[in-house]
């Protein structure tokens, strides 16, 4: 399993690679930034999972979520973030969005989420 | 300010501390602060900005940023690297979305934070904000968030 990991804090990509390393995931590849994590998905990485964090600088987590649905509709796509707001969520999931976890979180939750993914994929 | 958008701070800041920490906070007396220099040596701040324009400023000493980079990184960083910071940076954001999502009439939107080093060092709250300062202790030592928003009517 490859995962595209794409958030501007370091100790979040930390936390959240931690937790992919625990249930097995082979490749996390990591992006600081939606610019740098779509570069990456459209050189062809193969990614089974794309992990998204919502207000990054450069191109925020859904604007990459929008582009990247233009080129695949297929690859799931999990936005983590701090953007709690209903209103929020609706505009994630109408860019696309497949699955959606609010920081702050346990790492039993955020095993959770993960797990569901390192399963069906 | 009023008072009501104060709760969702402390709330916020509870939550994070224990989910993304385990640790329990219990809360001190709230203060209005002399002047806008930061309360302790590693502060994380971030903007608002919608129906009003605030600050968040989340501040602790040195000590407590190792012990909470130590904490979500899985190893003690020697001295105030930019992973402590990057880690303080990233309470701040959590304790901002929190409290933003439950003040949802004011349509806020987080900037990214930023972190300052230096107990003298200067927040820049909006002029004509006046900040309310609401201490916390922790396991690992104390630590002060500030909230300075604009009066608004909403």
């Amino acid at each position: 399993m490859r995962v595209l990991l794409a958030d501007d804090s370091g100790t979040m990509r930390t936390i959240i690679r931690r937790s992919l390393e625990s249930l097995g995931v082979g490749t996390v590849v990591e992006a600081a930034d939606g610019l740098q994590a779509l570069e990456l998905f459209k050189a062809g990485g193969g990614f089974d999972l794309v992990l998204t964090d919502w207000n990054m600088p450069g191109k925020t987590g859904i604007e990459l979520i929008r582009d990247i649905r233009a080129i695949d509709q297929k690859t799931p796509i999990m936005m983590i973030t701090t953007e709690a707001e209903k209103s929020r969520v609706i505009e994630a999931i109408q860019a696309g969005v497949t699955d959606y976890l609010v920081k702050p979180f346990t790492t039993d939750v955020l095993r959770q989420k993960l797990e569901k993914f390192a399963v069906t994929t | 300010m009023k008072a009501e958008q104060i709760n969702p701070f402390l709330i916020a800041t509870h939550d994070v501390f224990q989910q993304m920490l385990g640790w329990e906070l219990t809360r001190g007396q709230p203060f209005l602060p002399e002047g806008f220099a930061a309360q302790y040596e590693v502060t994380g701040v971030i903007g608002l900005t919608g129906a009003t324009t605030g600050t968040v400023a989340l501040s602790m000493p040195r000590e407590l940023a190792l012990a909470v980079a130590e904490s979500l990184l899985g190893e003690r960083p020697s001295d105030l690297t930019p992973q402590v910071a990057d880690a303080v940076g990233e309470l701040t954001n959590m304790i901002a979305g929190a409290a933003k999502a439950r003040l949802e009439a004011l349509q806020l939107s987080l900037g990214l934070p930023t972190v300052i080093t230096g107990q003298s060092t200067a927040i820049a709250f909006p002029s004509r904000a006046v900040p309310i300062a609401i201490p916390f202790q922790s396991p690992r030592g104390p630590l002060v968030v500030e909230v300075g928003m604009l009066p608004t009517t909403c």
